[in-house]
């Protein structure tokens, strides 16, 4: 707002305090900006400009597709390359928000003749919106606090790690934007809330359609602004403010939400939503209310309430759960419920818990994302709690609950962190605000940025809570010393260097390794690069049929699709656990099993990942528990979980692990030739570094399969499915074929008539083809 | 229309059929195949002898079968190594099939007298992998069908052909007597008084293990900066053409054995221009970690490592590209006028062999009266018109397409052009004007009030 509000200001009073004020907003967000943008750089300064991980790479062919064929193709665009023979339809089953987003800055550039690659646009999305991120930081945090409070927030959210490790350059993924328009759309709200006007009230609903269009994680918005609403109402801060500006958002919140083809209905149709719904009723309920208290005497009251409030909750409740019976509304979905039960997952859905992101958070997590932010928020909720308005309601409620959701998901960690930035960001400022109030030869930076925050909030924030925080300001300072002071502000701006030192070493040590291109420091610090997956699967875009179809275990679905090009079975979108249920039983059953199970499903080549050699922990051995859970869930007589364990119940690959395990065909795929392969003078052949032991099974022959591709080291490994025909005999080439067949009818013609009859199943007169048999 | 005439003209030469000049007879003729790459690269020295009454100023030189499609270049000079004009011509009373080229001698020979030309012919394709397809460990066998003597449409006195293969392992060649093998050369010859047109087909079925690669689609592009740069970059699909590789490919043999892949490709050279700089080797998925630059003395060399190693019929594609500075190769004639003088084709691994050549030159932007000169004959496309960084007046491309092409092609595109130097600055005034204006339209709106009224805003504070 101050710069909306100092525009507006700046021709009434052109006052020097202001400016110097706004400049400094302006340069401190500026600098967090490229702050944020260059410590991202880690990945592309290292490597180089290209797309991380799995799931971005889905999303950037998706973008890929969409500006080659336009956004209306798009959206009708059948994957028929993905969940052979299904297929996906992307249109209906993404969140465009992402791909619209970077189609139309390539579009807006290219209509500069700026000739981007979408790629780097891609590459350099995330980066781009850190900076955004940070300043509807800013703007949240200074509607609920200060202006100083809001620059450490935009600081703090444009380096914390935990925001930076789903936004490194490189990791486009639906998170990257999500973060903006979820603050975006949190500071709109508050807007709104705060001056109950209809424009801000819009501004909201679309931005949090932005949000819909980007991110699953839209429910979180439009739970937590319901709940903020309701807590509103039971603490009987009921205004027309509030009244206005939900009814506002939610009606065009919810019409505009379905306007997302991956959404479509559910707003009105699953549970997750309906708590919206109600608190839309509940506001109307009680806006009747206060206006027939108006009109009606005290005890009137009392029993319309009484009676009146029970009969429409329990109408509402009925209606509700008489829907949710009747098939109307659909009840809640196994990923929510997994966030209420943490064991959940494990039990009912493995596909969910088989992904590292979806365990529950470690305590060490939380320092190692959140440093220094993670002892002080409580001091900012505190504050916020003790001087508590509407607007701070919020914020204690998005951090109450965003920290039970961090704790149930390493994933979620995500949306915990802007609100620990926005009330680390308050305590700090409050710390400084008493610490430094008087010094005013102290030139540190944070000196400026309180002074900053001291104005606008004389000048703007209401007239409430100003005298509040002065008045406890007042009482405290008097107790403090200058030393104290001092040693204060030292210990203060130390911690906030340590964050910023801690920020960078985890960036560039945790959260910037592409994971397609892997990198090796010898003891003499050069660096190796190993670039195995790029090398087969551009091997596999090179040299298979354009429609050839490869089986892998989901996790690499989308990198085959986005970097070789080529049909897979199942993928990263997980969205069909049988057929997931499918491969895992290919994979976990011997060879001549899963040979049927292939040809069934059309399968021409079959990747797998071994770490083997190179000692790569994220290789598919190590995920194979996980495929033969998943298979077992759909197939449980073909597959048992017990059987791939030894007696002890240890999973091992030596020569002690369980028959079945040494048999099966990922084992053997993976291990092919491995039995021969000694990788240095000090260890046996067939040495497994990963799982550091000498394989069972080094005598591995392959009947329907062919070696056809291993990258350099071995870390991706292509088998090609023979056709019925090539195995247990020789192939023939048609052309020798016709050549015997020629010989054979010029043979005819000389004495050795007897000869070239001889395998033939002709029955000879007196005799029994007893030959044939053997 | 230029151009319209242009290929109207070469028809017309190529329908003009020739006759043969009977008095000609070639006295004697020394033939070398070169079968050591995957090209088969003839040279020849001619002696040509006038019988006639009449001086001769034209000879003919021809190829047998349907040569059509895999002669790739030929060149002749005379004795003193000065290059003779050629051209392609129909005999009289010759089929389609055989392929005739025209040698304009420099000086005609007079009746009785002799002259001597030099001919060098490179074919690509002609060298075929027998087996077709082969395992990993296998050697690499090919087949060369020629003809035992020189095709020509005239008598020829005496002849002798040396072929030579780069290894001893010949499994079998054809026995022309008199013949004779000393390590990797046979001799076939001397032949005498051979009659025009004698075809006697010659097999030589040897080890071939040298790289068998083929750039199946070159696309160049030369972006001309008159900031002092020119942007080279290189989009090559290649092709591993040998035997094709038969069962498995097995990394463990493929690791133990580094001597025994003998026909597979590992990396290869390609040879820059000394100048290059900001070289990049890239391909669909980003950057292909696994080359080095060697700068020398006249050039760079850079040793490119595709992803993945090429065994027969396997393929890659990868895009080079770098930057040299133009003065080298831009030069400015007059007032406006400028000379480009470009490779049309560059390096990119010795004995190369290009199917389809596409050349595209992109110029700055507001150049005029364009003039271009081919140092051979290539198939010019249509002009097209590309917008880079902030064009708002698209660059005119000129594109031109060949096929078959050898290393011997390798030579200067010259392009003269018309172009106004203030057009230099004609983008950044543009980006200067559109900050300016920016800046302008936020000073003016700062200081507009845009709100309807007061008091809600008083309420706010």
């Amino acid at each position: 707002m101050s710069q909306a509000g100092s525009k507006k200001g700046a021709v009434s009073k052109l006052n020097k305090n202001a400016a110097i004020n706004s400049l400094i907003v302006f340069v401190v967000l500026l600098l967090a900006w490229v702050a944020g943008f260059a410590s991202r750089l880690f990945a592309v300064i290292r490597f180089e400009s290209i797309i991380h991980e799995f799931d971005p790479w889905f999303n950037y062919r998706a973008t890929a597709y969409m500006v080659k064929h336009g956004f209306y193709n798009f959206l009708n665009w059948f994957d028929e390359r993905a969940w052979y023979p299904l297929g996906r339809i992307v249109g209906g089953t993404v969140y465009p928000g992402l791909m619209l987003t970077s189609g139309s800055i390539h579009w807006i550039l290219h209509l500069l003749h700026i000739n981007v690659h979408i790629r780097d646009i891609c590459v350099f999305l995330a980066p781009i919106f850190s900076g955004l991120t940070a300043i509807s930081t800013y703007l949240l945090t200074r509607e609920l606090w200060s202006s100083g409070a809001g620059l450490f927030a935009a600081c703090f959210i444009a380096i914390v790690p935990g925001y930076i490790s789903r936004s490194v350059a490189g990791s486009y993924d639906n998170e990257g934007i999500a973060i903006f328009a979820l603050q975006f759309t949190y500071f709109l709200w508050i807007k709104s809330v705060k001056t109950g006007s209809v424009f801000w009230a819009v501004s909201a609903a679309v931005s949090y359609f932005y949000m819909v269009s980007a991110w699953g994680g839209y429910v979180f918005i439009i739970n937590l602004i319901p709940l903020h609403v309701f807590v509103l109402l039971l603490m009987g801060r009921y205004s027309n403010r509030l009244f206005t500006s939900y009814t506002t958002f939610y009606i065009l919140g919810l019409i505009m939400s379905m306007q997302i083809p991956f959404v479509g209905f559910q707003p009105i149709r699953t549970s997750e939503h309906m708590a919206a719904a109600g608190v839309f009723a509940l506001l109307f309920a009680v806006a009747v209310l206060k206006y027939l208290q108006s009109m009606m005497s005290k005890s009137e009251f009392k029993s319309l309430v009484i009676w009146g409030g029970l009969v429409s909750a329990g109408l509402v409740f009925a209606t509700v759960v008489g829907l949710t019976y009747a098939g109307y509304i659909a009840p809640w979905s196994g990923r929510f419920y997994s966030l209420w039960d943490t064991g959940y997952a494990k039990i009912h859905i493995p596909i969910i818990a088989s992904v590292s992101e979806h365990q529950p958070t470690t305590w060490f997590s939380f320092f190692f994302d959140l440093h220094v932010l993670i002892p002080t928020f409580p001091a900012g909720l505190w504050y916020c709690i003790k001087h508590v308005n509407d607007e701070r309601v919020f914020v204690i409620l998005y951090a109450l609950s965003a920290v039970y959701f961090a704790g149930v998901m390493v994933r979620l960690m995500l949306t915990l962190t802007p609100v620990v930035c926005m009330l680390s960001g308050v305590a700090f400022s409050v710390i400084l605000e008493m610490y430094l109030r008087e010094e005013d030869s102290t030139p540190a930076i944070e000196n400026e940025e309180e002074e900053s925050s001291q104005n606008p909030k004389r000048l703007y924030d209401k007239a409430g809570k100003v005298p509040k925080i002065i008045k406890h300001e007042s009482k405290e300072q008097d107790a403090i010393g200058q030393n104290i002071r001092s040693i204060a502000a030292v210990v203060f701006v130390l911690l906030l260097m340590l964050f910023a030192v801690h920020c960078t070493w985890v960036t560039s040590n945790a959260y910037s390794s592409p994971s397609i291109v892997l990198a090796s420091y010898g003891s003499d610090g050069t660096r190796q690069i190993l670039d195995d997956f790029r090398e087969a699967y551009f091997w596999l875009s090179q040299n298979t049929a354009d429609d050839a179809r490869v089986m892998s275990w989901w996790d690499y679905g989308y990198q085959i699709a986005g970097m070789a090009n080529r049909t897979t079975l199942v993928d990263n979108n997980t969205w069909n656990n049988s057929h997931i249920a499918l491969v895992g039983k290919a994979m976990s059953s011997n060879e001549s099993a899963a040979y049927e199970i292939m040809t069934a499903l059309d399968v021409d080549y079959v990747l797998v990942i071994f770490g083997g050699v190179i000692g790569y922990s994220g290789d598919d051995i190590n995920k194979f528990l996980w495929m033969v859970r998943i298979a077992e869930g759909e197939h449980p007589k073909d597959i048992r979980e017990s059987d791939y364990f030894t007696e002890q119940g240890e999973f091992r690959v030596d020569a002690e692990g369980s028959p079945t395990l040494l048999n099966c065909l990922m084992y053997k795929l993976s291990y092919y030739r491995f039995g021969d392969l000694r990788l240095d003078y000090r260890s046996p052949s067939g040495f497994d570094r990963t799982r550091n032991a000498v394989i069972g099974n080094k005598d591995i022959n392959l009947t329907y399969l062919e070696e056809a591709y291993t990258s350099e080291h071995w870390l991706v490994r292509i088998y090609r499915v023979k056709k019925p025909d090539e195995f247990n005999r020789p192939r023939i080439p048609v052309a020798n074929r016709v050549i015997k067949s020629s010989s054979f009818v010029s043979k005819k013609s000389t004495k050795r008539k007897k000869g070239t009859i001889k395998n033939k199943p002709v029955i000879v007169k007196g005799k029994r083809p007893a030959v044939k048999l053997q | 229309m230029w151009k319209f005439l242009t290929v109207f003209a070469v028809l017309a030469i190529a329908n003009a059929a020739e006759n043969v000049n009977p008095s000609i007879i070639n006295k004697n003729v020394e033939r070398s195949i070169d079968l050591n790459s995957q090209l088969v690269k003839i040279t020849g020295t001619i002696t040509i002898e006038n019988t006639g009454k009449q001086a001769a100023s034209s000879y003919l030189i021809g190829f047998e079968r349907d040569l059509q499609g895999i002669v790739s270049f030929i060149g002749v000079q005379d004795s003193q190594k000065n290059p003779l004009k050629i051209s392609s011509v129909a005999v009289v009373g010759q089929g389609t099939n055989e392929l005739f080229y025209n040698v304009q001698l420099r000086q005609s020979i007079e009746p009785g007298k002799t002259t001597t030309i030099i001919f060098e012919i490179v074919l690509t394709k002609a060298l075929t992998p027998y087996p077709t397809s082969i395992t990993q460990k296998e050697k690499q066998l090919v087949r060369y069908f020629g003809n035992h003597y020189f095709y020509s449409p005239y008598t020829t006195r005496s002849q002798k052909t040396e072929v030579s293969v780069n290894s001893r392992a010949v499994e079998s060649y054809s026995k022309l007597k008199p013949v004779s093998q000393t390590d990797s050369t046979l001799s076939y010859g001397p032949y005498e008084n051979i009659a025009a047109f004698s075809v006697d087909p010659l097999t030589v079925h040897y080890e071939n293990n040298a790289p068998f690669l083929t750039v199946t689609k070159l696309e160049r592009t030369i972006e001309i900066s008159h900031w002092g740069n020119i942007a080279v970059e290189e989009s090559i699909e290649i092709r591993h053409t040998g035997a094709k590789l038969k069962g498995p490919f097995s990394r463990y043999d493929y690791q133990r054995e580094t001597t025994a892949n003998h026909h597979s490709i590992r990396s290869y050279r390609t040879i820059l221009p000394a100048l290059a700089h900001s070289i990049y080797y890239r391909d669909m998925n980003g950057n292909i970690s696994t080359s080095s630059v060697k700068p020398r003395k006249e050039y760079i060399e850079l040793e490119l490592k595709p992803r993945f190693p090429l065994f027969g019929g396997w393929q890659s594609s990868y895009v080079l590209g770098y930057s040299i500075p133009s003065y080298p190769y831009l030069f400015r004639k007059s007032s406006g006028e400028f000379t480009l003088k470009v490779r049309l084709l560059d390096h990119l691994f010795d004995d190369m062999a290009v199917d389809e050549l596409e050349t595209r030159i992109v110029l700055p932007v507001g150049v005029s009266d364009i003039k271009v000169k081919t140092p051979y004959e290539v198939k010019r496309l249509p002009d097209g018109v590309t917008y880079k960084y902030l064009d708002n007046i698209g660059r005119t491309v000129i594109r031109a397409s060949k096929t078959n092409l050898v290393e011997q092609h390798i030579q200067d595109i010259e392009i003269t052009y018309t172009w106004k130097t203030h057009m230099l600055l004609h983008e950044p005034i543009l980006v200067s004007l559109a900050l300016f204006l920016i800046f302008a339209i936020v000073i003016i709106y700062v200081r507009l009030d845009f709100s309807i009224g007061k008091p809600e805003h008083s309420k706010k504070d």
